[in-house]
């Protein structure tokens, strides 16, 4: 342990703190002429340091997928998104699968099958709860929540960081996985008839409309998640619970459907599906109503998360 | 709590000794507890804690459980307190923006983020406070120097030695030059020349003006460098100040012990007697010296040196046998040092 000293003398200095509103512009330049950070903020801001927290939310970003989303750990979540695009595969690789190649209506009508029984209600949902229910909870686990906690971050910036982090993943795994599941449930059928489709017909607006209740399953499930992390040891517990809920929504009376987020979620599915004869049926909300309405409840959700945060003690299991 | 604990900390308040005096110095540039307690649930952490902490290195002594790590966490705001205030250099802990530019804090947890190496967690962090790359990257480089881990900074933190680690902790804590350096355990698992290092380092960092905080159950350490100590037991400070002091102000229900070797101790012995604030003298079983008690720590050695050249006694040494922290945190919650150990 040699070197220079740390204070006195040091090559390198940090930023400054955040300038108050109206204090004097201050230099943030050190003798190597690095340009700190957070003073540039602060004086730039008035007050409002929004380049320091953007600053901050970006190395936390890159710090969670560096640490969380490319070891091994992610091994299970990558398996996941992967199997619709596996089953889909199959079928299209299957000789004499497709009864008949010239009828999209028969893929169409399995995308929808596949995509609000499988994708959407198994392979998001469990997706999520692996990635924003332990975002905080596996911090905890591993005993290094601290090391967030001892920087100069305010908590709410984190819980936002941890969330945007989580969302990222999220959306681009499972984001791939309902782009090549739509794709593949095309491939086997007539080419001149999918190309028509895609490019002149309802597919690129079928695609879109999944591609958002993808985005909007992960950010609504995904900010219901982190939340439950802050209220229970383990999140398996209530997504158990939320998953039979989310199961049996069909069977829900009007008013306790709106209770459900797939409710809300398959309102904005292209096309409709079956539920079955004992299907209580209800008026599907119209398209904005379900957008602004999650959208809601996922800012709700995270503020709830950013609240707890505030308070939260590190105090890890079997101290 | 343990019934020692319970027991020493009844008798620990009363007997609670201040050198330094409580609250002294503005609460802007200090580390100020102010009547603070934290309760887990039902179980007592610490209990009316009332401590103004200099500049300088202080040791927070105590067994296991006393409370030295929960004193630490309130300081930097990973625990909230269940009843009054901790300011660090008058900032909360509820203002991490700024109380975290002027704090490092190296926990006792040797449980790291995973996947990273050294150099990535570091550099990362420094990130996470706001760093640009490249001072991140150079404050990342001379943390790890600083701590000798340039080597294996390429490496995984999970392959780390026990003593990596402790060093990478220190690291990731001194890295973006706080001006109050909280320490907890820092000398555990860590080999003598590791330790040596580390004292000296935080010796250079005392002298460069920084709050230096460091916690340790093996009182001798905080005896060889802390400039001032905070002794706990059960959740109370049963002591504080500098070692020498909180000694001078037990010398009356606990004399002073020095050990003289000499070649006529007998004679030595008789002469110290003659004074009132000698009250024991005891041969060595050798005769090669004797051990004498004294109420009053500094008429006994003037007297010892007129003795000395007025008989021409041939001193050998002359050592105080109960001036460390360790005999002093004995006296203090469980009598005599030397009576079977610790609480």
């Amino acid at each position: 342990m040699s070197g220079p000293p740390l204070t006195a003398g040091a090559a390198v200095r940090l930023p400054p703190e955040p300038a108050p509103p109206g204090a004097p512009s201050a230099s943030g330049t050190d003798v190597s002429g690095v340009t700190g950070a957070a003073g540039a903020a602060g004086v730039r801001g008035a007050g409002a340091p929004w380049a320091l927290w953007r600053r901050q939310l970006a190395a936390v970003v890159r710090l969670e997928l560096r640490k969380s989303f490319a070891g091994r750990r992610a091994f299970g979540l990558y398996l996941l998104a992967l199997a619709p695009i596996v089953v889909l595969a199959l079928r299209a690789l299957v000789p004499r699968a497709i009864s008949d190649p010239g009828n999209l209506g028969d893929a169409t009508r399995l995308l929808a099958d596949v995509y609000q029984a499988f994708i959407l209600r198994v392979v998001i949902f469990l997706g999520s709860v692996a990635i924003f229910g332990s975002l905080i909870r596996r911090e905890i686990l591993d005993r290094s929540l601290h090391f967030y906690f001892l920087t100069p971050m305010r908590r709410e910036l984190l819980v936002l960081a941890k969330y945007l982090t989580g969302l990222l993943v999220a959306l681009t795994l499972f984001g791939v996985s309902t782009l090549g599941s739509f794709l593949l449930a095309y491939l086997p059928y007539d080419g001149r008839l999918r190309n028509a489709f895609l490019l002149h017909g309802p597919g690129l607006a079928h695609l879109g409309a999944y591609l958002l209740v993808t985005a909007l399953a992960c950010a609504g499930y995904g900010a219901a998640f982190l939340a439950l992390g802050f209220f229970f040891r383990s999140p398996a517990i209530p997504a158990l619970a939320l998953f039979g809920w989310e199961a049996i929504h069909f069977l829900l009376p009007p008013l306790l459907k709106q209770l459900s987020v797939i409710h809300w979620l398959q309102a904005l599915c292209p096309v409709p599906i079956a539920e079955g004869p004992f299907a209580l049926l209800s008026d599907a909300p119209s398209r904005w109503v379900s957008i602004c309405g999650l959208l809601a409840l996922t800012a709700a959700l995270v503020a709830v998360s950013a609240w707890r945060i505030r308070r939260l003690e590190v105090v890890y299991l079997d101290d | 709590m343990p019934e020692t604990g319970a027991a020493a900390a009844a008798s620990g308040m009363a007997a609670r000794k201040s050198s330094s005096g409580t609250a002294a110095g503005g609460a802007g540039d200090r580390i100020v507890f102010d009547d603070v307690s934290k309760f887990y649930g039902e179980v007592l952490g610490v209990n009316r804690v009332q401590l103004s902490i200099p500049p300088g290195i202080t040791g927070l002594v105590g067994p296991n459980g006393s409370g030295k790590t929960t004193l630490m966490n309130l300081m930097v705001g990973l625990l909230r307190p269940s009843g009054g205030t901790v300011r660090v250099l008058g900032m909360s802990a509820d203002q991490p923006e700024q109380l975290f530019r002027r704090v490092g804090y190296a926990t006792q947890y040797d449980a790291f983020p995973p996947g990273l190496t050294g150099y990535q967690l570091i550099e990362s962090l420094l990130r996470v406070h706001g760093c640009d790359p490249r001072q991140a990257a150079a404050l990342a480089w001379q943390a790890l120097e600083r701590v000798g881990m340039v080597e294996a900074a390429g490496r995984k933190v999970a392959a780390y030695s026990k003593g990596m680690r402790q060093r990478v902790k220190l690291a990731q804590a001194i890295a973006h030059q706080p001006t109050v350096l909280v320490l907890d355990e820092p000398l555990n698992g860590l080999d003598p020349m590791a330790r040596a290092e580390l004292i000296a380092l935080l010796r250079e960092l005392a002298a460069a003006g920084l709050f230096v905080v460091v916690s340790s159950h093996i009182l001798h350490e905080v005896d060889l460098i802390s400039d001032q100590v905070v002794m706990l037991n059960g959740g109370y400070v049963v002591a504080e100040g500098d070692i020498v002091g909180v000694r001078d102000e037990m010398e009356e229900q606990h004399p002073a012990q020095v050990l003289i070797r000499c070649d006529r101790p007998e004679l030595l012995a008789a002469k110290a007697f003659e004074q009132d604030h000698v009250v024991e003298a005891r041969m060595l079983a050798d005769r090669s010296g004797v051990l004498l008690r004294t109420r009053d720590a500094g008429r006994f050695y003037p007297m010892l040196n007129r003795v000395v050249v007025e008989q021409g006694l041939r001193v050998e040494s002359v050592a105080p046998a109960d001036a460390d922290v360790e005999a002093v945190y004995q006296y203090l919650i469980d009598g005599p040092p030397g009576n079977g150990g610790r609480p």
